[in-house]
């Protein structure tokens, strides 16, 4: 057996011994085991994925051979490992965090079924991106989905908690029943279940065929990565899971989502159909708007940060879309960095939602609300937990130097892209989808300013603010690890992007890399070059630090020919080398000019001389996006106020009640509608219920008689 | 919005030359009493004590005069005469090692100041927002008004200060960064005025915070404010001629 | 609208053998003086209210030898008079029964007695914090009481978390946005508190009285002349008007005869003053809509007024003109036709400035349908002078109560029926033409004699004085002791009344219209606080 087949194994053995451990462990004893198994296994999965991304090889592991159906097999192709290596890194964190985070459901649920679900939902996500056939991906991919079930109702006695995973599910089988009957299409197509022959014989579908295999997988699998219009369930379903569970919903789940997508459409079939790209561009940024508007209005931080996560995922679909109509379009290079942007925004928002909805959880179990109306002033009481969470927020604002603003910026250049497609048509949409996905970046921005402002500064509104302690030192330290991560990320995309480079060459046929860095700056090509020509960009700083530092510091894209390239650049790693330099240099200047006699003064928070400022007369979080809600009050205008006033004497108001009733725009436009029309069909089928022997005998026969009609 | 620049530019140029020339339009100050003379049956009249007999003279203490005109509009003896001017700020007895000298700029070329009205009758603070207006236009001279005290390097108080705002008060003071001043600008800040003695107000600013200039009147009129700031900051010599020449301990209580 | 007799006549027959009452001896006016048992009070004052078209004036509480004295003064037009409701109560009965419920604009008397007297008002509900602050002042201190000493300090701690506002508005994310007591640019001291979810405000709470410097107590004991310099800085930008005001309570308890001259001059000075004031809360509110222009050129009138009066009268807010009895000097005619020419051209520029800013729509969009109050509601909350007069409400003393020679002038009352930011406006700009009316009518008709009856006795006695000062109707009261001192000198503002229905403007709008409302309500906190 090869390496990587023994790291396969090891990784299937620490879960199943993580299962085992948990059943014979007592309950208190449990989450030390889960983060010392789960961590091990997302550290055996790490090891899995790096060996096949970074020499970009592959493994096939045959398992059997069903008789007509072809070969079953396992297999890791780069792509996988990419999803496997992001997925395992949230793994990593979130099992770390358990065992501080879990003692808080000690005695109220069942942890011995919790780690039993959490080992098995890791397995059965590593299986998914391994899986080499239809049957068994559909196999693995129904575990994933009823584990998670089963994990986002874990408090199971709370109403709210089971419908929500209810509706998840639901809404999730039915996305698996188009997805599984576009892979059938595919699997019919070829005669056979093996992926790798799905792929040979996809060109051969017809455009009709494509056109729904493209539809079925893309809201089938989109269902599970939160695509508008079935984006539903995501924000009542993550934030009602425990948060190390919500990290990995929003860190691990979602992505299989875009596995799903990219898998049929990229690899089994062969990219030559304009629309499917646009449609995935226009659903991916309206995805990416509605998703921030409603997380800027929500109050509740893990719903926030639920809403936050439809928003990604409609940044990660969009940059999918402009990949292929690129691809489509016969621009292979523009399609490669579209997909490196799609790709590396994915990893970037696995490491920073993790890192948010972990330090949700720890806000909760801490302050005993999510609520952040209430919360306030945390930084005092939790220092680490709210330097992390302000990384994420920084990370999740696309704000420079972490790793949202590479994404973001390449997503946005590679729409920019589109005047090179030669059609107004597409052209337009390019440009309104990059007004979209400008706009959600500056949402976006006020979203998590006033995540973590109400959170973490100002005055605590609640009781129990007294109490807050900082989370133990297993919950910050993987917080501390994400947030690095989001800095690494930031810094270093000239390594990263190579990396993503070589899981997407092979499906886009192009290299990023190749189109993402102009030729003069190559080592081996600037030696070709005109001398005057390296001089004229050396003196415009692109060559700065060449030889110096280490690896290409700068991340440029370019157009134009290779003798007149026009240039756009933009370096994070140089901004982020010149901003330490600059703080150290004033730092240091500062203590060297003024002399050790000026002393800071601190003095009170200057309140307008009021007697006593008091947390009820500091900004609410409400208070903080009801602008957005102003102008946005289309979409998040409330259906129904309840206003009541009370009054004495008729002049003297004793009581104020005001409860708006936001129900979520597709709620209110496509759900009721949909509930309603279940609702009739439902009565309709119940009609045919009457109780009657005679009646039900009549039912089999018309059915009967049907069957062997249609066969 | 054109319209506007052409009314702006139509009215032309109201702003006075002060402090580069004396300012003569009438009616910019209502004028002080001036001491002197042997009346001393006005020291009877005065209703706030600001008269005193002094070696057969009638001394003045312009800290307390209220504008009353009693002693100008006396029947019964000889009245006393009004100067104009407006040149009326002080620096207060106590500013001491805190005051700025005359030439000696401690701000540079732009002030912020923090206006608190401590319990004034409006008049004072009407008279403060007419600087702001064209005619005399303060900020040509690099004063700007701030709504906090954080920017702020003067505090301008008005009013004798009540009971209810010497809390808020010395709150706007304790945050205004240093270097700072303080200016007491009326007769209410300097002593109380009319307010006192009383249960709800106190007799001045002096009692709260480190005054470092004084601009007596009842109002005093924008321009002596602006003497005041200016003085506040060495821009213009104070008026050594309002000093009063009794210790503050040994006033004598009001009515 | 009934007349006086009409009324009195309703009330022996509604409340049968209860009421006794007087005429007053006020030459100028109808006075009329009732006393009623305690109990009918609250339904004998709602009914002259709300049926028979009186308006509220003030609460007048007294502590005297014999016992409480409360007093609510209603006032209609000439033929109704103003009517004095007079309650007697032994000293150790501090128990009244509330006005609230039938008249509401009574609300704030009411807690300001019961702050200062500590006396208690049955059936009010919100009674407490209100001129004394708590965090500041002991509970069981009413400095209004007799056995107080005003000139002492009276003891007083800082006492932290004593105060708690009461808020109201249970919405998710309600807060209350506190502004001030230190606020803005150039702002009398006042606390806001906003309730508010974000955007709107839902229900302003101002808290006042932090300038509260016991005008009215450190009153008592002092010479009526002297109290006059306390009536005139109550509010020094309409020191004429209250200075007018208690000069004329004065005047009745003596029995002076003003003599023409100075009658015809006291008006030329109150409507100088009106100018003066009107040009003022116009560049307030020109200055809160951040016009900059029009805001220059509503200063330069205003400083032209203020210089106009300090070269006529001596000093530039017409302090220490008036006294018992006149003017404390004369004026040349000369003079006094300057002035009306100096007027009339101050009122051209004005004219001019309404003219540009009616052309200026996003000017007007931040006044228009901004800050509305309904004529019920200016009704209701007893809302007086320019806020009322552009809610529909055509109040003006000069009017219904004509004094000092307004009976003989030719003026007309504006009056405006939308309630908003720009009814407020346009009725200053409308009053101020008026007041140049009335200014050189006085001019023109200034007889010759004496500005002031000298050698005048002080009696004692008691004796209501009133003037439609700029900002609405200010009623003095003035008790004087048999010492010629004052006993009791009660300042009713018209900002009292108007402060009391500002949330009603305030509330429904967003932040940024605040300042707005604010500035076009024009409200004077200094005359409020006293």
């Amino acid at each position: 057996m090869s390496l990587e087949g023994a790291l396969l194994v090891l990784f299937l053995a620490w879960c199943s011994l993580g299962a085992l451990l948990a059943v014979l462990l007592s309950e208190r004893r449990n989450p030390t085991a889960l983060a010392w198994t789960g961590s091990l296994a997302a550290v055996t999965a790490l090891c899995l994925g790096g060996r096949i991304l970074l020499p970009g090889s592959e493994i096939q592991i045959p398992l059997w051979t069903l008789p007509g159906l072809g070969n079953l097999r396992l297999s890791l192709n780069p792509l996988g490992a990419l999803f496997l290596c992001s997925a395992a890194t949230v793994y990593l964190a979130a099992s770390v965090f358990s065992a501080g985070y879990l003692g808080r459901y000690l005695g109220h649920y069942s942890l011995r079924s919790f780690s039993v679900l959490y080992h098995g939902l890791f397995a059965s996500v590593v299986l998914v991106f391994v899986a080499g056939d239809v049957l068994s991906f559909l196999l693995i991919w129904e575990v994933m989905a009823i584990l998670s079930f089963l994990l986002v109702n874990y408090e199971h006695d709370k109403a709210e908690n089971t419908s929500a995973a209810w509706l998840m599910l639901a809404m999730s089988e039915a996305g698996t029943l188009a997805a599984a009957i576009a892979l059938l299409i595919l699997a019919k197509n070829a005669g056979s279940l093996d992926f790798s022959l799905l792929a040979a014989e996809g060109a051969r579908l017809l455009p009709g065929m494509r056109w729904a295999v493209f539809l079925l997988s893309f809201f089938g699998f989109g269902v599970k990565a939160g695509l508008v219009p079935f984006s539903v369930w995501l924000p009542r379903a993550h934030p009602v899971a425990p948060a190390n569970v919500s990290a990995i919903l929003s860190g691990v789940i979602l992505n299989l989502g875009i596995y799903g997508i990219v898998l049929v459409n990229m690899k089994f079939l062969p990219v030559t159909l304009l629309g499917p790209g646009m449609l995935a561009l226009i659903v991916g940024s309206i995805t990416a708007l509605v998703g921030i508007l409603y997380a800027t209005a929500e109050n509740d931080m893990k719903t926030m940060l639920a809403h936050s996560s439809i928003e990604n995922m409609g940044i990660i679909v969009s940059g999918l879309g402009a990949g292929f109509v690129f691809l489509a379009s016969n621009h292979p290079a523009f399609a490669a960095i579209a997909f490196v942007a799609a790709f590396y925004h994915m990893l970037n928002h696995s490491a920073y939602k993790a890192l948010l909805f972990l330090g949700a959880g720890t806000v909760d179990s801490r302050a005993g609300t999510r609520n952040m109306d209430r919360l306030g002033g945390l930084i005092k009481a939790m220092p680490w937990t709210a330097l992390s969470f302000l990384v994420g927020a920084l990370a999740i604002s696309a704000l420079p130097p972490f790793n949202g603003f590479v994404s973001e910026w390449l997503t946005l250049q590679s729409l920019l892209r589109s005047v090179e497609l030669h059609s107004a048509a597409i052209g337009s949409v390019f440009a309104f989808c990059g007004a979209i996905l400008a706009l959600t970046a500056g949402l976006a921005i006020t979203c998590f300013v006033k995540a973590f402002a109400m959170s973490f500064l100002g005055m605590p509104r609640w009781k129990e603010a007294g109490r807050v302690f900082e989370g133990s030192r297993s919950m910050t330290t993987p917080m501390a690890g994400l947030a690095f991560l989001c800095l690494f990320l930031g810094i270093t995309p000239t390594y990263v992007i190579p990396a993503l480079d070589k899981a997407l060459a092979p499906l886009t046929g192009a290299s990023a890399v190749q189109a993402l860095v102009p030729p003069f700056l190559r080592s081996s090509a600037s030696a070709q070059l005109p001398a005057g020509f390296v001089s004229e960009f050396h003196d415009l700083g692109a060559q700065v630090g060449k030889g110096y530092l280490p690896g290409n510091g700068l991340v440029v894209l370019h157009r134009g020919a290779e003798r007149n390239p026009v240039v756009f650049a933009m370096s994070t790693s140089y901004t982020f080398l010149v901003l330490v330099l600059l703080l150290a240099i004033v730092f240091l200047a500062t203590r060297l000019w003024t002399t050790p006699s000026h002393t800071v003064v601190r003095k009170p928070r200057w309140d307008g001389g009021i007697a006593r400022l008091l947390p009820i007369m500091t900004y609410s979080a409400t208070g903080f996006s009801s602008p957005v809600s102003v102008i946005f009050d289309a979409l998040l205008h409330p259906r129904r106020v309840e206003d009541a006033r009370e009054t004495v004497h008729e002049h003297f108001r004793t009581a104020i009640k005001r409860r708006p009733e936001r129900a979520h725009i597709l709620d209110w436009a496509i759900f009721r509608h949909l509930a309603a029309a279940a609702d009739a069909i439902a009565n309709l089928c119940a009609r045919m219920h009457n109780g009657r022997l005679n009646a039900y005998v009549a039912y089999v026969l018309i059915a009967l008689v049907g069957v062997l009609l249609l066969s | 919005m054109r319209g506007w620049v052409f009314t702006g530019l139509k009215t032309g140029i109201k702003s006075t030359r002060y402090p580069e020339e004396e300012e003569k339009r009438p009616g910019v100050s209502p004028g002080l009493p001036i001491a002197g003379g042997n009346s001393l049956g006005l020291v009877d009249i005065c209703p706030t004590n600001a008269l005193l007999a002094s070696n057969g003279q009638v001394a003045l203490e312009y800290g307390r005069c209220v504008h009353c005109f009693r002693c100008a509009r006396a029947a019964k003896s000889a009245p006393l005469d009004w100067s104009s001017g407006y040149e009326w700020a002080d620096l207060s007895a106590k500013a001491g090692e805190t005051a700025v000298e005359f030439g000696q700029n401690g701000f540079g070329r732009s002030l912020h100041v923090l206006v608190v009205d401590a319990g004034d009758c409006g008049a004072c603070l009407s008279e403060i927002a007419q600087l702001n207006g064209p005619y005399y236009n303060m900020h040509r001279l690099g004063i700007f008004i701030t709504p906090t005290p954080r920017f702020a390097d003067v505090l301008l108080v008005v009013g004798p200060v009540t009971e209810h705002m010497r809390e808020p008060l010395r709150k706007a003071y304790a945050a205004m960064p240093t270097p700072k001043r303080v200016v007491a600008i009326g007769v209410c800040a300097l002593s109380g005025g009319v307010f006192v003695p009383s249960f709800a107000s106190g007799s001045g600013v002096a009692d709260v915070l480190p005054v470092d200039v004084v601009v007596p009147g009842c109002p005093p009129p924008p321009l002596a404010v602006l003497h005041g700031l200016l003085v506040a900051v060495g821009r213009k010599p104070p008026s050594r001629m309002f000093v009063s020449q009794r210790p503050v301990e040994e006033r004598t209580p009001v009515l | 609208m009934m007349r006086l007799q009409d009324a009195l006549e309703q009330v022996r027959r509604r409340w049968p053998g209860e009421m006794r009452g007087e005429f007053g001896s006020r030459k100028d006016a109808l006075e009329y003086e009732m006393e009623s048992p305690s109990a009918e009070v609250p339904e004998l004052c709602g009914w002259l209210f709300k049926e028979a078209g009186y308006n509220f004036a003030t609460l007048i509480p007294e502590e005297r030898e014999s016992g409480w004295e409360l007093r609510y003064v209603f006032y209609g037009d000439r033929n109704q008079g103003v009517l004095h409701v007079l309650v007697r109560q032994p000293i150790d009965n501090r128990t009244f029964l509330s006005l609230i419920g039938h008249v509401h604009a009574a609300d704030w008397n009411e807690r300001e007695a019961e702050d200062l007297f500590g006396l208690s008002f049955e059936g009010h509900p919100r009674l407490g914090d209100f001129v004394l602050h708590d965090d500041h002042w002991p509970e069981a201190i009413a400095p209004m009481q007799r056995s107080v000493d005003g000139r002492q300090p009276l003891p007083h701690q800082q006492r932290e978390g004593v105060w708690q506002p009461l808020l109201v508005l249970d919405a998710p994310g309600a807060f209350a946005m506190p502004i001030g007591p230190i606020y803005s640019g150039v702002a009398e001291s006042a606390l806001f508190l906003l309730e508010t979810t974000g955007e709107d405000v839902v229900r302003a709470v101002p808290r006042l009285f932090y300038k509260y410097r016991g005008i009215e107590k450190i009153a008592e004991g002092r010479s009526v002349q002297d109290a006059l310099l306390l009536a005139e800085r109550a509010n020094g930008t309409c020191a004429f008007a209250h200075g007018f005001a208690y000069c004329r309570a004065a005047e009745a308890i003596c029995g002076a005869a003003v003599p023409d001259r100075a009658r015809m001059l006291r008006l030329l000075l109150a409507e100088l003053e009106r100018l003066r004031h009107h040009a003022g809360a116009i560049r307030e509110i020109c200055e809160s809509t951040s016009l900059a222009v029009a805001t220059s050129q509503a200063s330069i009138p205003e400083e032209e007024l203020l210089s106009l009066s300090c070269s006529f009268a001596g000093h530039r807010y017409l302090f220490g003109l008036n006294t018992i009895g006149g003017l404390t000097r004369d004026f040349e005619s000369a003079a006094c036709l300057d002035v009306a020419a100096g007027a009339a051209d101050i009122l051209r520029r004005l004219d001019k400035l309404e003219e540009e800013l009616r052309y200026s729509s996003s000017f007007l969009d931040r006044l228009e349908q901004v800050g509305m109050v309904s004529n019920d509601d200016a009704r209701t909350f007893g809302l007086v002078g320019p806020i009322a007069r552009a809610s529909g409400v055509a109040r003006d003393l000069r009017r219904l109560q004509p004094y000092s020679g307004y009976e003989r002038m030719e003026f007309a009352v504006p009056c405006e029926q939308e309630g908003d930011g720009y009814a407020r406006l346009r009725i200053l700009f409308a009053e101020a033409r008026q007041s140049l009316r009335i200014i050189q009518q006085a001019v023109a008709r200034l007889p010759g004699g004496p500005v002031c009856q000298r050698n005048l006795e002080m009696k004692s006695g008691a004796a209501l004085g009133w003037t439609e000062a700029p900002r609405g109707a200010a009623f003095h009261w003035l008790r004087v002791g048999q010492d010629g001192m004052v006993q009791r000198c009660r300042l009713a503002s018209p900002s009292l009344n108007n402060w009391n229905g500002f949330h009603l403007a305030a509330e429904g709008f967003a932040f940024q219209d605040f300042p707005i409302i604010m500035a076009s309500f024009g409200l004077s906190v200094a005359e409020n606080d006293r």
